[in-house]
Order: structure tokens, then C-alpha cells, then sequence
């Protein structure tokens, strides 16, 4: 009896060794991704958010070729013309998307195929995203950054489809092979472990011996180093800092593509694209210069996440409120935080890099008249409007609603967050779970939540609180963090709150991780649900009142934040944090404050949506999602009312999807996404990142003259091409 | 209580063994102007980073209107009243001149963006009149709308001192004020320091132009290599034989200095004319 206790704790030992040792497989990829990832920084300064990306499209590209009736391999971006109906008939000025090759090749004619495609989106990304924004602010280079990642995931949707693959890989032709079985009781740990695992783990360590030796012993790897630590005097020498900045791409996009063939056989393709997070984190482990530091630390988060997840099997873990998925993501986060939050400082020191040119922010003094225009055509709308249209209304409504969270965080306080769209989320879990009484909301629901059964307005009011709290949580670490490390930290903990928040069904209840049943609030006898019982549509036109008068309340609210003192300060911390300090402005304070006001509309945004809809499930609050949100915001301007309104109409399923469906057909949401991204780049490179919004005024007008003069920023040679080509087609599915 | 508004004792701060102030005490008398002056890489501006708590101190305590500011942040000494300017400008490039010294005038409560928010705040004259003061000062009225990238690079000095007048300080801190400012902004900028002791301020120059010290300073600190090596009224720091050996020992000292005395001389007749 005495000896339970002990054969546990050894039993706990030995799956937690297994567990460190069968993690370097996945901590294999980490590491390979994030010496690209160093690579690429190194090379041209930039965190390359579509590193995974490039991965997610090598290994779909490889799968394609060898997949019975494939053969052929899709270039990287979409055909516009077919996609857009009327023009498909002519049959001019195609771009061409598939190449035909031949039924099953070789693998080597794969390989070979599929790292080449890697290079060429390396290519891509440097002469038409990051070359043309070297000389941009920090803002500028993290939106295009997120504006590749978005075109990128939106085009692999677009050419591979939805459906899953199922390769076995690349190893099934190597001695050391998955099929062949699994080494039986590894080191007598107990457990059964995939042969490729060791050939992972030695194939990241020979990657990163490799990578490390050519920049240290070559020439070109010399030159590269001189480069990233004076770009002048490198050119001075002799060396083009472009030229190695685009072959620096070439490498770091094939790493990645290295990544994706030899994990293929564990994973699905789409999968890869959000491993980005975890080679971030191994990256950052490097001070995103070593690449010896990188290899280890992927490996290293690797090894501890499937360590941690190895503890979920054990018996008395509470899986229902830490599920394994959950803890997977909360390593890389963790890790990602501890590196910054160590190596930040609480102010920036004297004569640290500056963040450059902000988007200007000007104050609205005029927005009553704005304000009464815009509620009378929403009014006048809704009358006229029934069931597609009342829905793309409202949807519009909720994420203007939802981007003036963003005009204060992002556009006021120039905190770059990309986590507040699930923010929203954990609100809108919130209410349905705090309204919920234990009985079926509606009678088709699959889940019977249970709850304390609280009433709507309280249940709101507790959907906003634990948004603010974990919203001041998700802002904690920009005490010290900032810029482009801070988007980094953000998109960790999306990836964390999805699968530690969304889909815990002891927090959430029943339905968390599949379909959540949303409440329904009633004023006297009539529904505000945007769910119309009578007609089976999402049209009904009092929950679009009750939105209305929520999206003008907080216009109003966040119009007058920007007149007031406390918009002052918010636009003084964004502009310089030393100078603020020494204004006598708390700037934890403040940022915290940002973060409150700012998570607090994200969980009206949110509970708002799910009184929209009769269910949701956490695809609707899933990392793209919120990414194509904060593209849309800043195509429309993150600083002012009307970008976030501008915004709101361009989202899919808002209104200009719905015009755009009614002319063209096909205008999918990957399609209205894929629109967003390319205009997020282009906005990006042509107004550093202020926006359409901002264009109307004369001083935008001045701005952008200015900036067409000044040749640093100015797009050049042709950088824009393929953008063009797209955007010729795809203005029309949003006009 | 003593009546010096800001005294350091023994102040020292290290920079991987470096000594960059070595042990500094130092003291203003509350409604005095005091300098301190030294060659390039002396310590200066690391000792005002100290006092304002940009950098921590390695050993030593600064005193500041009776309290002991060591532990405080940086935003609770400037609220104190300690207020400083920043000789690489620093100023917030998005809001207008007036704005940038509004941010600095306005207190706020915890409630405030409550009031703000729902547009409740009233206006407050007093702020508002003494942001006017802080522009008029510096003659930068007509500049009050526009952005401060818009400015020459002088003006945006004088917008840095205007927005420090502003934060209402105890104490203000000028590093290097006069440093990359044509003749005409030198001198309005000279021409008004005196007057800022009439507004209930003590202030506390740091500059280069040994004749805007001399000519300006009630008492002088001399830093050389983080430590003092002399202290005075002008006149005294003017012949003391240290001093000259550590920076005014070259010719073109002793003809700034001369100038400064000269230029005393004069405002010294001004203020008997108005007075």
C-alpha cells in the first residue's frame, strides 16, 4: 500500500521523460521554421508572420503533385477572372494558376517542384512586400507582414480546398520510414515511438549545423551579417544589401518549405500555417539572431508543450479545464513572454530605435451631424431591406462596432494587439453561458448549456467584465513589450485563448468546443434576437435596432475619447514613451486603461454577435477571422470613426459582400479575405498604413503627395505588379 | 527642513563599472537658478536622467522638496513637479504644439475618461491659461496649431522648454535648452530664463554655452569625469583654476566666458530700467 505513491510518481516520470523525448519531433519543425525565421529577420529586419504560411504552401503544393488525378502544381496567387462570372465567358488575359507536370513523379521531381515554389514565394515576398517597405515604420512592416499571412492562407484555400489531405510523406521512401512499426517500449519509458521522430530531431539539428556553417564560413553569409549590423557600410563595400536581403528570402522561404515536407506525414497542410507561433517562439529564443539558438529552442518548446500534454493523460489532470490542445498553445506563449518580458524595458533607453511615422489620428469635432446621417441610413436601410440584406447590415454593424475597440487600442494608444477579435469571443461564450438556465434555448439545439440563468442585461454586463480581464491579461506584457513584439505576443495568445478559452467546455459548458447555443433577449414578449423564427432568416429589424444604438453609443464614446485629455495621452504614449513619462503620464497606466476600454467594445462587439446568431462555434472567432478583421480596419483607417466604418462595409458578409455576391458569383469569404490582404499590403506601401479614410482629407491628399515624392517609401519598379493584375479583378466583387 | 528644493547626496551611478556620476551632492535653494556645467561626456545628462529616474542610481539619495525620490517612477517625480526636457527633443510628433503641452497641463483622475467619454469635462481656465503663458514665453503663439515635425529644429527646443513650463514644475530641468538654436531663438530663450523664477520655479540648467551659464546661474556646479570639481557664484567659477584646466583652460572659454560677463553686465541694466 505504502508503494502506490511511489510506482505513480516513477509511472508520472517516465511518461513526462517520453513525453520531453517524443515532443522533438514537433519540436523538430519548430526549430527548422525558426532558423527561417532568423534568416529573414537577419536579411531584411522583418518578422515574417507568413513564415508558416510558406510551410502550409510547400506541403500542399507537395501533396498536390502527388495525389491521384493532381500531378499539377498552383502557382501562388488566383486567376480573378473565372472566380468573377461575367468575364468568363471571354477567355482573355488569364492568368495562368495550374501547371500540369505529370502523374505521379518521382519524389525527388516533388521535392524538388515543391522547394521551389517555397523560393518563389520568398521571392514574391520580398520585391512585392517587404522591399518596397524597408524604409517603412514599424506600424507598416507588422501590417504587411499580417497582409502576407492573409493572402497567403486565403490563396491555399482558394487552389487546395478546404478538404483534408492525407499524405504519407516523404519519409515512407527513407530507410526510417512511419509505416515501418514504431519502436516499441523506448528505453523501457513504456511507450511506443514513431520511428521519424528521431529522424526529425536529427534532421532539425543537421538544418540548423548547416545554416549555421554557411553564414558563418561563407562569403555571402559574412556579407549578410555586415548588412543587418550597418546597412550602408556594407554597400559602401560593395555588397547590394537588396540583392542579399532577396536571396536571404530565397533561403528562409525554402527552411520553411524544408519544414513542411518532412512533417507532412503528422499533420495536415492548413496546420502548418499557425506554427508560425511556436517557431516565433524558437526564433525569439534566439534573439532572433542565433541560429543555434533557435534549433534549440524549438526544440526545446517542442519537447516541454508535449511534455505538458503528456500530463493531460494522467488521471486526476482536470482535462475539462486545461484540455491538452490548450496547454500545446500556452508553451510557446509562455515562452515567447518570458524571453520579451526579460529583455524589455519598462521605458525605451535613450537612443533606441525609433518607431517612425504614426498614422495621423485627428480629433472628429463635427460628428454629430456624421453621427445622425449615418443612424438615418442604417434606419432607412433596415427598412428597406429584408432577410441576405437585413443580415449583411447587421453584420456590417457589429464589426464597426467590433473596429472601434481597434481605433482605440491600435489607431489611439498605437498598441498593435492582434488578439481582441477573441476577446469577443470569450465574451460571447460568457453570455451564453451566464444566461444559460439549464433548458434548451430553442428547441433544435444539439447542447442544453447549464448556467446560474442570469438575465440578459447582468449576463451581459459579466460577458464584458471577463473580456476586460483577459484583455488586461493579454495587454500585461505590453508593459514592457512593444511594436512588432507585442503583434508576436498577440498572436500567441489568440492561438492560446482559442484552445485553453473557446473549447473548455468547464468554463464555457456544454457546446464550447463544438456549437455553442446563444441566448436570446427579449424585451417584453418580442425577440432581439437577429434570429427571425417566422421567416428562418437572420433579418429580424428590432435586433437591429438594439445593434444600432449600441454602434452609435460607442461611436460616440470613442469619438469623444480622442477629443478629451485622456485621447492626449493615449496619442502621447503611442508617440513617445519617455517623453510621456516625463509629462508626469503613467504609462502602464495608461496602456493599461487602452487595453480595458478598448477589450471592453470587443465584448460588446462579441456578445452582440451571438445574439445575431442562434450558434456559434469557435471558427467564428478563429485566428484568421480576427486577422482579416484588423486588415479591414486599417484599409479603412485604424485612427477614426469612419475607417472603422469603411471597414465594416468592406468585411465578409457585410454589405459590399452582399452587393458583390449579387453581381458576381463565387465571391467567397476566402475571396473577400484575399481582397483584404492585398489591400492591406498595397495600404501598407502607398500611406504607411493610414488608411482610406484618411485619404478623403486634404491633408491625406497633402500626406500622400509627400510620400509619392519621398523616395524611400515610394513603391518602385514594379513591386505591385500581380497586385494590380488582382486588384483589376477583384475591385469589381467590392465596389 | 532645509530650503533647497532638489539636494543630492553622494549620488553615484555605474555603468558596467564605469563610474558615470561619481558621488555627486549637489543642492537648489528653492527660487534660485543653478548650472552645472563640464565637457562633453562628463556625466551631465546621466545625472539628470538620475534625478528624474530614467536611469537607477547606484548609490547615493536625491532629495526633492523634502521627500526621497529614489524609489519613485519617473511619471510620479514629473508629478511631484519635477519636470525636465530632453536634449534629443522627444517631443510627441502626432499632436499639435498646443497639444503637446496640453498633455503635460492637464491632470487626470482615474475617472477621467468617464467624463471624456461622454464629453462632461469641463474646461479648465487655469490650464488653459497657463498653457497660453508657456507659448507667449516662448513666442511660439502663432505656432500653436501646427504639427512640431512643421518647425525648425530650434523652434522645437523651444516648444520641449514650453511644454515642461507648462506641467507647472517646482523645478525645471533644462538639458542643454540652447543647443542647435540660431541667435534670435538663443536669445528669446536667454532673455526669458530669469523670468521663470518668477512663476514660483527653481531652475536647473545644463548647457555647453558658457556664456548663457555665467550670464544666467546664481551658483555653478562644475562636473569633470562624473565627480565636481568646483562649485560657485559665477565670478568664482570664472577664476578658479580647476575649472579653467578642465574646460575653460582654452582660449575660446576664456572668450565665452568674457562674453557672458558682459552680457550679465547688460541684462543686470535692463532690470534696472524696468525695475
Amino acid at each position: 500500500m505504502i508503494d502506490l505513491p511511489v510506482v505513480l510518481a516513477a509511472n508520472l516520470l517516465q511518461n513526462v521523460i517520453f513525453g520531453l523525448i517524443a515532443g522533438l519531433a514537433a519540436g523538430a519543425v519548430f526549430a527548422i521554421l525558426g532558423v527561417g525565421l532568423v534568416v529573414a529577420f537577419r536579411g531584411s529586419g522583418v518578422i515574417n508572420f507568413a513564415h508558416g504560411a510558406i510551410a502550409a504552401y510547400t506541403a500542399y503544393t507537395f501533396d498536390q503533385l502527388r495525389e491521384p488525378g493532381g500531378g499539377n502544381i498552383y502557382l501562388p496567387w488566383i486567376d480573378p477572372i473565372p472566380e468573377l462570372g461575367i468575364l468568363k465567358t471571354l477567355h482573355i488575359n488569364n492568368l495562368p494558376v495550374s501547371i500540369q507536370i505529370q502523374e505521379n513523379p518521382s519524389t525527388v521531381l516533388a521535392v524538388v517542384l515543391s522547394l521551389l515554389m517555397a523560393a518563389l514565394i520568398g521571392l514574391m515576398l520580398h520585391f512585392l512586400v517587404f522591399r518596397p517597405l524597408r524604409n517603412a515604420p514599424t506600424l507598416g512592416k507588422v501590417i504587411g507582414s499580417v497582409g502576407a499571412f492573409l493572402y497567403l492562407q486565403s490563396v491555399a484555400v482558394l487552389n487546395f480546398g478546404a478538404s483534408n489531405r492525407n499524405d504519407p510523406g516523404f519519409w515512407e521512401f527513407t530507410s526510417d520510414a512511419d509505416k515501418k512499426p514504431p519502436l516499441e517500449n523506448f528505453l523501457g519509458l513504456g511507450s511506443n515511438l514513431p520511428r521519424s521522430t528521431i529522424a526529425l530531431a536529427v534532421t532539425a539539428v543537421i538544418v540548423g549545423a548547416i545554416v549555421w556553417a554557411f553564414f558563418n564560413y561563407s562569403r555571402f553569409g559574412l556579407a549578410t551579417r555586415a548588412a543587418d549590423e550597418n546597412e550602408k557600410g556594407a554597400a559602401l563595400l560593395g555588397y547590394s544589401p537588396q540583392l542579399l536581403a532577396g536571396a536571404n528570402w530565397i533561403i528562409s522561404a525554402t527552411l520553411a518549405g524544408v519544414a513542411g515536407l518532412v512533417f507532412l506525414h503528422r499533420t495536415q497542410p492548413s496546420q502548418f500555417i499557425l506554427l508560425v507561433v511556436p517557431a516565433l517562439g524558437a526564433a525569439l529564443m534566439g534573439n532572433l539572431n542565433s541560429i543555434i539558438g533557435a534549433t534549440i529552442g524549438g526544440l526545446t518548446i517542442g519537447a516541454v508543450a508535449s511534455a505538458g500534454v503528456s500530463l493531460t493523460n494522467e488521471s486526476w489532470w482536470p482535462t475539462d479545464a486545461l484540455p491538452a490542445d490548450g496547454i500545446r498553445q500556452f508553451v510557446p506563449l509562455l515562452a515567447i513572454i518570458l524571453v520579451l518580458y526579460l529583455r524589455g524595458d519598462k521605458l525605451p533607453i535613450r537612443g533606441s530605435i525609433s518607431i517612425g511615422r504614426q498614422p495621423r489620428a485627428p480629433a472628429t469635432n463635427n460628428a454629430t451631424l456624421g453621427m445622425v446621417v449615418a443612424v438615418t441610413t442604417v434606419l432607412i436601410m433596415s427598412n428597406i431591406f429584408t432577410s441576405s440584406w437585413e443580415s449583411a447590415l447587421t453584420t456590417t454593424l457589429i464589426f464597426v462596432l467590433f473596429m472601434q475597440s481597434l481605433t482605440v487600442l491600435v489607431g489611439y494608444l498605437g498598441q498593435i494587439s492582434l488578439a481582441q477579435w477573441s476577446l469577443a469571443g470569450v465574451a460571447s461564450w460568457m453570455v451564453a453561458r451566464l444566461a444559460a438556465d439549464g433548458t434548451a434555448v430553442r428547441e433544435l439545439d444539439f447542447f442544453v448549456k447549464d448556467g446560474p440563468g442570469l438575465p440578459i442585461p447582468i449576463a451581459m454586463l459579466g460577458a464584458i467584465v471577463a473580456a476586460v480581464v483577459i484583455g488586461l491579461l493579454v495587454g500585461l506584457p505590453a508593459l514592457r513589450i512593444r511594436g512588432v513584439q507585442l503583434a508576436v505576443v498577440t498572436l500567441a495568445a489568440v492561438v492560446a485563448i482559442e484552445d485553453l478559452l473557446l473549447r473548455n467546455v468547464w468554463l464555457f459548458g456544454e457546446g464550447a468546443d463544438t456549437t455553442n447555443p446563444m441566448p436570446v433577449p427579449t424585451i417584453g414578449d418580442s425577440s432581439l434576437s437577429g434570429f427571425n423564427p417566422e421567416s428562418n432568416q437572420t433579418d429580424n429589424w428590432k435586433y437591429t435596432m438594439f445593434l444600432l444604438i449600441m454602434v452609435a453609443f460607442v461611436g460616440f464614446l470613442v469619438v469623444n475619447l480622442r477629443r478629451g485629455a485622456i485621447g492626449r495621452r493615449f496619442l502621447a504614449v503611442r508617440a513617445n514613451e519617455r517623453a510621456a513619462a516625463a509629462a508626469g503620464i503613467d504609462v502602464a497606466q495608461t496602456k493599461m486603461l487602452g487595453f480595458g476600454i478598448s477589450s471592453a467594445i470587443a465584448g460588446l462587439a462579441g456578445v452582440m454577435f451571438s445574439f445575431k446568431l442562434s450558434q456559434l462555434t469557435s471558427e467564428n472567432f478563429s485566428p484568421f477571422v480576427g486577422l482579416a478583421l484588423l486588415a479591414f480596419v486599417y484599409l479603412g483607417g485604424i485612427t477614426t470613426l469612419f475607417g472603422a466604418i469603411a471597414g465594416g462595409l468592406l468585411v465578409a458578409g457585410g454589405l459590399s459582400a452582399e452587393f458583390g455576391a449579387l453581381h458576381f458569383e463565387g465571391v467567397t469569404q476566402a475571396i473577400i479575405n484575399l481582397i483584404g490582404a492585398i489591400g492591406l499590403i498595397v495600404n501598407a506601401i502607398v500611406t504607411g498604413g493610414e488608411g482610406i479614410a484618411l485619404l478623403q482629407t486634404d491633408q491625406g491628399k497633402h500626406v500622400l503627395s509627400g510620400l509619392r515624392r519621398d523616395p524611400s517609401i515610394a513603391p518602385e519598379d514594379g513591386p505591385l505588379t500581380i497586385s494590380q493584375e488582382e486588384l483589376a479583378g477583384t475591385e469589381g466583387a467590392t465596389v | 527642513m532645509s530650503d533647497n528644493v532638489l539636494e543630492t547626496n553622494g549620488l553615484t551611478v555605474t555603468f558596467g563599472g564605469l563610474n558615470a556620476n561619481d558621488s555627486v551632492n549637489l543642492a537648489v535653494p528653492k527660487g534660485s537658478f543653478v548650472g552645472l556645467i563640464g565637457p562633453n561626456g562628463a556625466g551631465k545628462t546621466t545625472f539628470i536622467d538620475a534625478i528624474t529616474g530614467y536611469v537607477p542610481m547606484s548609490a547615493g539619495s536625491a532629495t526633492f522638496d523634502g521627500q526621497d525620490i529614489g524609489e519613485l517612477k519617473p511619471h510620479e517625480r514629473a508629478q511631484a513637479g519635477l519636470v525636465r526636457t530632453f536634449q534629443s527633443l522627444e517631443l510627441f510628433e502626432d499632436l499639435t504644439v498646443r497639444d503637446n503641452l496640453l498633455v503635460a497641463a492637464y491632470p487626470t483622475k482615474w475617472y477621467s475618461f468617464i467624463l471624456d467619454m461622454l464629453h462632461l469635462t469641463p474646461t479648465d481656465h487655469e490650464v488653459e491659461e497657463r498653457v497660453n503663458w508657456a507659448l507667449d514665453i516662448m513666442g511660439l503663439n502663432n505656432e500653436a496649431d501646427a504639427m512640431p515635425t512643421d518647425l525648425s529644429h530650434g523652434r522645437r527646443k523651444l516648444v520641449g522648454v514650453a511644454r515642461a513650463l507648462a506641467a507647472q514644475p517646482k523645478l525645471i530641468l533644462l538639458d542643454e535648452p540652447a543647443a542647435g538654436l540660431d541667435t534670435a531663438e538663443s536669445q528669446i530663450l536667454g532673455g526669458h530664463l530669469r523670468e521663470f523664477l518668477d512663476h514660483d520655479m527653481s531652475v536647473f540648467l545644463i548647457d555647453h554655452d558658457m556664456g548663457l551659464v555665467l550670464s544666467v546661474c546664481d551658483y555653478i556646479y562644475v562636473l569633470d569625469f562624473g565627480q565636481i570639481i568646483a562649485e560657485g557664484t559665477p565670478a568664482e567659477i570664472r577664476d578658479n583654476p580647476s575649472v579653467k584646466a578642465a574646460y575653460l583652460g582654452e582660449q575660446a572659454g576664456e572668450i565665452q566666458a568674457q562674453a557672458g560677463e558682459a552680457q550679465r553686465m547688460s541684462t543686470a541694466k535692463d532690470g534696472e530700467v524696468t525695475s
